[in-house]
């Protein structure tokens, strides 16, 4: 008989232990892309303020989306989606109105990128990075004048050796650019000649990464793709053969969110989070590890100049001009994605 | 000939050996993209054990698996000796479940634990997640446990029974002590299965409780990390202790089949 | 006996009520899913609907992705049948002694963790991994093979994987064989090809087929293979099912296609029965 209830008493205990550990500290849930925050960073958060950060990574905005419609209660208190997503889980409820009380840090922001479209008077977000997608081209395999346009990524001798974003808007916006359409159309027609160029392209295609799409170019893997800026510049502190390309016809500029979805078990600390990172320190710390342009002002002028004069990272007034902010396309983005599917299960 | 069936044996198993052993290399190697060596290094090992979100999910995973490798057994005990000894209706249904259960692809029985658990409204988390651990290894342990019953001489339980023990106590002091080994094989093989899930736990579990299988593979997603290789390598000799406790318990079966 | 009626009900409703619960629930709830209507806001609207079905039986974009995953199932299915026969075969020919070593030796990598060992896969077969770097070093290329991102990177990552499930029950039942009557064959004149064909293959086709089902049915829905070793191609039924899932969030289409491939799975397992079964019968009727 003894033997026989050792195993229930350990189970027992295990549980206990199980459960105790969870409610130790004070903690928030943060949801992130991958490699888009340093540890550090949330090193010195849990520090200044005695909360732990348990940190979780996706690679997509519909990934994030679908796991945060999965989870109704006891979800995630911060995440990072893309301008479209604020507007489309704000439309759908998703998201917490934000108590501007408990974030004086605003005043660090960029005017520029706060009340837009997407989210009028920041109502549910706050902005976290901006920055671009372009082409990233190894120069050791391709010279770089060869590489100008979007429509260069079509050429034959790139067969079965590009690399894309796994992401619709920003593929999209490159078929729809070369076409001469705005990359936030909301015309079918137009997103349908899109999609047959983008079919052509696929025999070319590699891969889909948006985890991290510099690691096949420092591997070796691929020597062309599309590339977030940021990605495009630590790639190049690896390796410096590795350049970024402002295609002609115009890059495609995202603004990545934070934002607090319902359901989140710790909204107070979810404010406490995003107030610390418009801190000019802690948004210096993020361009310097990763290489993206920060909305917080003030920490601009703290970055050497060898960052803050880098194209790469900062680009000029013409670039931003010649390229397109995405915006959400309402009820569109369900023929977008109608596409895409095709796209990503026919080839 | 012989040479030839060497050369083949050694081929399978230069395949089978050579990933694991590159890994365990580049877990002491000091260069990090591991394509050269760069030197012997600790280093990785002290990274790992720094990386907060790493260890615990190490600490759920084992949790998790304790928990589901425990129960599965218990459960798969008394399943299999109802199965065994007890005629009832709906027997066929169970068996023919387990049998699914069993024989279905990893991806079915996610999705099909995910819709129940949407649909019963019980958030994803450590509960989710135990329970399908142990769904899921349940009829493996049944499977294991059966097997061992089946050996029985059936001779001993008629004297149980004839000497006047009950059914509870036939149970507790004549199946369950006489089924040792096959509850010690069927845990460490509920514990492997429930440590080695990728598929099934992508599914079933949210924020609260992230496992160790579902951070190794956003960290390798992303691409090398010697953090990875090191914790790799600490499962690899957990593996090979495994292996050689669950070996060393066989031969201790077969001894003592050899005493009785 | 009242006791005894009581542990005995106890414990069919703890099975029962278990099975009923966590596996017949579940696959019902499967199923009703897959008739019900995608909602891009919620996950899906009660009302019935054969949308997910005839989507995915006349969109000729998802009969491929089932086709290639069968194709590739297929091909690791074969690769280690052909690879793993020999090996089961000749370990259960060896001293005893020397089979257990064996057989531990190829437990330990299927003890270790599989995503560990995928990701090993990956540092082997890189484009600057082991496997190119001793090529290029031994002068049998002069430019590194791409493998990676390819079909044959998922498959040399599924054969991996598998070949200790094909293995285990070849080497079940070559164990069990009687070799007096592959003595007998050869000593009446049968040539090593035929003894093959006309005794062994027979007696050891139980386990060829347990060991092809248990190799073919998990390799379709080994999504973290492809995701991991494979290139932008969707290759597996598993990848499919995780994408809508997790990500395009069409639940009903999901559940169609996994209620598609567990249809495909039962035909097949009962074509493996009803073969064991007239192969049993054909083999009693001769003995």
């Amino acid at each position: 008989m003894k033997t026989r209830f050792k195993p229930l008493i350990i189970l027992a205990a295990v549980l206990l232990l199980a459960a105790l550990q969870a409610q130790a500290a004070e903690k928030i849930f943060i949801y992130n892309w991958t490699e888009y925050l340093p540890e550090s960073v949330l090193e010195q958060f849990t520090k200044e303020t005695g909360i732990e950060v348990v940190y979780t990574t996706y690679d997509s905005n519909e990934t994030m989306y679908a796991k945060l419609k999965l989870i109704k209660k006891d979800g995630y208190d911060v995440a990072v989606p893309s301008t479209y997503f604020v507007s489309k889980m704000g439309r759908e409820g998703m998201l917490m109105k934000l108590d501007h009380a408990l974030l004086p840090n605003m005043k660090n922001l960029d005017p520029e990128l706060l009340n837009k479209d997407y989210d009028p008077d920041n109502a549910y977000s706050i902005p976290y990075m901006w920055g671009s997608t372009g082409i990233a081209v190894n120069t050791d395999e391709i010279p770089k004048e060869q590489i100008t346009s979007w429509k260069d990524l079509w050429k034959p001798e790139f067969k079965g050796k590009l690399l894309l974003q796994d992401d619709l808007r920003e593929v999209f916006h490159m078929a729809l650019r070369i076409k001469g359409f705005s990359g936030n159309t909301t015309n079918p027609k137009e997103i349908e000649q899109a999609y047959l160029l983008l079919k052509d392209l696929m025999p070319n295609v590699l891969l889909f990464n948006s985890d991290s799409p510099r690691l096949p170019f420092l591997a070796g893997e691929v020597s062309i793709g599309m590339i977030w800026n940021g990605e495009a510049w630590m790639a190049r502190e690896e390796n410096p053969a590795i350049q970024y390309v402002y295609p002609k016809e115009g890059a495609s500029f995202w603004v990545d969110s934070f934002v607090i979805p319902q359901g989140a078990r710790n909204p107070k600390g979810a404010h406490a989070f995003i107030n610390f990172m418009m801190t000019p320190e802690v948004a210096k710390a993020c361009v310097e590890e990763y290489g993206y342009p920060t909305p917080v002002t003030p920490a601009i002028a703290l970055l050497d100049t060898d960052i803050s004069s880098s194209r790469t990272i900062f680009p000029d007034a013409g670039i931003i001009k010649q390229g397109e902010f995405q915006n959400d396309v309402g009820q569109a983005i369900e023929i977008y994605q109608k596409y895409w599917e095709k796209l990503r299960t026919s080839n | 000939m012989n040479i030839l069936r060497l050369f083949y044996f050694a081929g399978i198993f230069f395949y089978l050996y050579l990933p694991i052993s590159v890994l365990v290399v580049n877990a002491f190697n000091l260069n990090k993209y591991g394509m050269k060596w760069g030197g012997f290094t600790f280093k990785w090992f002290t990274a790992m054990l720094g990386n907060h979100s790493l260890m615990e999910a190490a600490r759920h995973s084992v949790v998790i698996a304790v928990c589901a490798a425990s129960l599965a057994t218990m459960i798969g005990a008394l399943a299999a000796i109802g199965l065994n000894r007890y005629r009832f209706f709906g027997r066929k249904v169970i068996q023919g479940t387990s049998m699914t259960l069993m024989m279905a692809p990893d991806i079915i029985l996610a999705i099909a634990f995910l819709v129940l658990f949407v649909t019963l409204g019980i958030g994803l988390g450590f509960w989710s997640l135990l329970f399908s651990h142990i769904t899921f290894c349940l009829p493996f342990a049944i499977m294991t446990i059966t097997g061992r019953l089946q050996d029985f001489d059936p001779n001993i339980l008629d004297a149980a029974r004839d000497l006047g023990a009950s059914e509870k106590n036939i149970l507790a002091r004549v199946i369950l002590p006489m089924m040792r080994p096959a509850l010690i094989s069927s845990w460490l093989l509920a514990f492997t299965l429930s440590l080695d899930d990728v598929i099934i736990s992508s599914f079933v579990t949210g924020p609260s409780y992230d496992v160790l299988p579902l951070k190794i593979f956003s960290m390798v997603k992303v691409g090398v990390k010697p953090e990875v290789n090191a914790l790799a390598a600490l499962l690899v000799l957990l593996s090979l202790a495994l292996v050689i406790v669950s070996q060393l318990m066989l031969k201790e079966k077969k001894n003592h089949e050899n005493t009785i | 006996m009242k006791i005894d009626s009581k542990t005995r009900f106890s414990i069919i409703v703890l099975i029962s009520g278990w099975f009923i619960l966590f596996g017949v629930i579940p696959l019902v709830l499967l199923v009703i899913t897959s008739f019900l209507t995608m909602d891009p806001a919620n996950l899906v609207r009660l009302s019935f609907s054969l949308k997910a079905y005839s989507q995915l039986l006349i969109d000729p974009s998802y009969i491929i992705v089932f086709i290639r995953s069968v194709k590739l199932a297929l091909i690791t299915t074969l690769l280690c049948l052909g690879l793993g026969y020999p090996f089961a075969w000749y370990t259960a020919r060896m001293p005893p002694r020397w089979r257990t070593s064996v057989l531990v030796l190829l437990m330990i990598p299927f003890w270790t963790n599989s995503l560990v060992r995928t990701y090993a896969m990956r540092m082997v077969l890189g484009t600057q991994g082991i496997l190119n770097k001793a090529l290029l070093s031994l002068g049998f290329i002069h430019t590194p093979l791409r493998i990676m991102y390819t079909d044959y990177a998922v498959v040399a990552g599924l054969f991996y994987l598998m070949l200790p499930f094909m293995v285990l029950p070849l080497y079940a039942t070559i164990e069990k064989l009687n070799f007096q009557l592959v003595e007998a064959a050869r000593d009446l004149g049968a040539g090593a090809a035929s003894a093959f064909i006309k005794v062994i293959f027979p007696l050891t086709l139980p386990g060829i087929m347990a060991g092809c089902v248990m190799v073919f049915v998990p390799t379709m829905g080994l999504f973290y293979v492809a995701s991991l070793l494979g290139g932008a191609r969707q290759l597996l039924v598993g990848n499919l099912i995780q994408q809508q899932f997790l990500n395009a969030r069409n639940w009903p289409l999901g559940s169609a296609t996994s209620i598609v491939l567990i249809i495909f799975m039962a035909v097949m397992l009962i074509g493996y029965g009803l073969l064991l079964r007239r192969f049993g019968r054909g083999k009693g009727i001769s003995g």
